[in-house]
């Protein structure tokens, strides 16, 4: 399977994003390979897609940095990662992300129709994610408010 | 919320379960929440797209979850949670949704799901879902779990 098919389009909507909404730019991108379990860095958004192709997408980042983003996002000031405007925010920023590169997937490949669940937003210490059967790439990005990782996990479903 | 919508998870998942010999779940008690929300070691997620759009999350004790692995792989000692029993837990949810999803088939309601994603931490607050959720808990000789279910109806 090809992969930029799939990681490119998030990686263009996460930069994308991030300078239209929150005026940060991402100055530097990379690869990063994955173990078994994807170790998260404090803060994570998922949101799963279905349909043509199966799988995944997080956004992960310490939870200072989405106490940043959120601060940006909305011009408020938030004391913890815990205030609930901040999960929103990052779920807000989730949906958006990935709802930009499926579309630009499935604009692209006709017939793929895949669709968007709506997102999850985890924090906490010492956060793990799993996945079985399904192989997956990250990019971490550099940005003004510290790193954040974008993962793509796909399972190729039936067409 | 309308219960139809309701009783095909549970019925899927405690078919699958007692499938999987996971004998004696017994259910407690039913609480309605304004938002999905857990605060759970361990969490198995599952989206849900197509006829119905929401999340599905499996959340328990890492007790719990050890206890299910074990007896799911035939009472092989589960003593860490590392990937084999996660992986155990991740095939539960999998098989729970699809079997509920094939319950909704039968009433005219097609829905898609993700694969699952386990997501286990300490000291966890989440946000699943905006929306009115059901948090169906269970108890059985390998401890307690909720199923929660948020649908965007």
């Amino acid at each position: 399977m090809n992969d930029s098919i799939y990681m490119a389009p998030f990686i263009r909507a996460t930069v994308d994003v991030f300078k239209e909404m929150l005026d940060l730019t991402v100055t530097r991108g990379q690869p990063e390979t994955e173990g078994d379990s994807f170790a998260s860095r404090g803060f994570t958004v998922i949101v799963g897609f279905t349909g043509g192709a199966r799988g995944r997408f997080f956004l992960d980042m310490a939870r200072e940095t989405a106490v940043k983003l959120a601060r940006s996002m909305t011009g408020e000031d938030y004391q913890s990662f815990a205030d609930e405007e901040v999960l929103l925010c990052g779920a807000e920023l989730g949906n958006i992300v990935s709802g930009r590169a499926i579309t630009h997937i499935n604009n692209h490949q006709p017939g793929l129709n895949i669709r968007l669940t709506p997102p999850s937003v985890f924090a906490g210490e010492a956060l793990s994610m799993f996945n079985v059967r399904l192989s997956s790439w990250s990019v971490v990005m550099e940005t003004e408010a510290g790193p954040v990782k974008i993962n793509v996990a796909v399972e190729e479903g039936k067409k | 919320m309308d219960v139809k919508y309701i009783n095909p998870f549970i019925a899927g998942f405690l078919n699958v379960c007692s499938m999987l010999g996971l004998a004696g779940l017994q259910r407690t008690g039913l609480v309605k929440r304004a938002k999905l929300q857990t605060v759970k070691d361990v969490n198995v997620i599952i989206g849900l797209a197509g006829d119905i759009k929401g999340n599905v999350v499996l959340s328990m004790p890492e007790s719990t979850a050890c206890n299910i692995a074990s007896t799911m792989m035939g009472g092989m000692p589960v003593a860490q949670f590392d990937l084999m029993p996660k992986s155990a837990l991740c095939e539960l949810a999998n098989m729970a949704a699809g079997n509920s999803v094939s319950r909704f088939e039968e009433l005219g309601l097609l829905v898609n799901i993700t694969p699952p994603t386990l997501v286990n931490g300490k000291k966890v607050i989440s946000l699943v879902s905006q929306v009115e959720t059901l948090a169906i808990q269970f108890n059985g000789t390998q401890g307690t779990l909720e199923l929660n279910v948020a649908l965007e109806i």
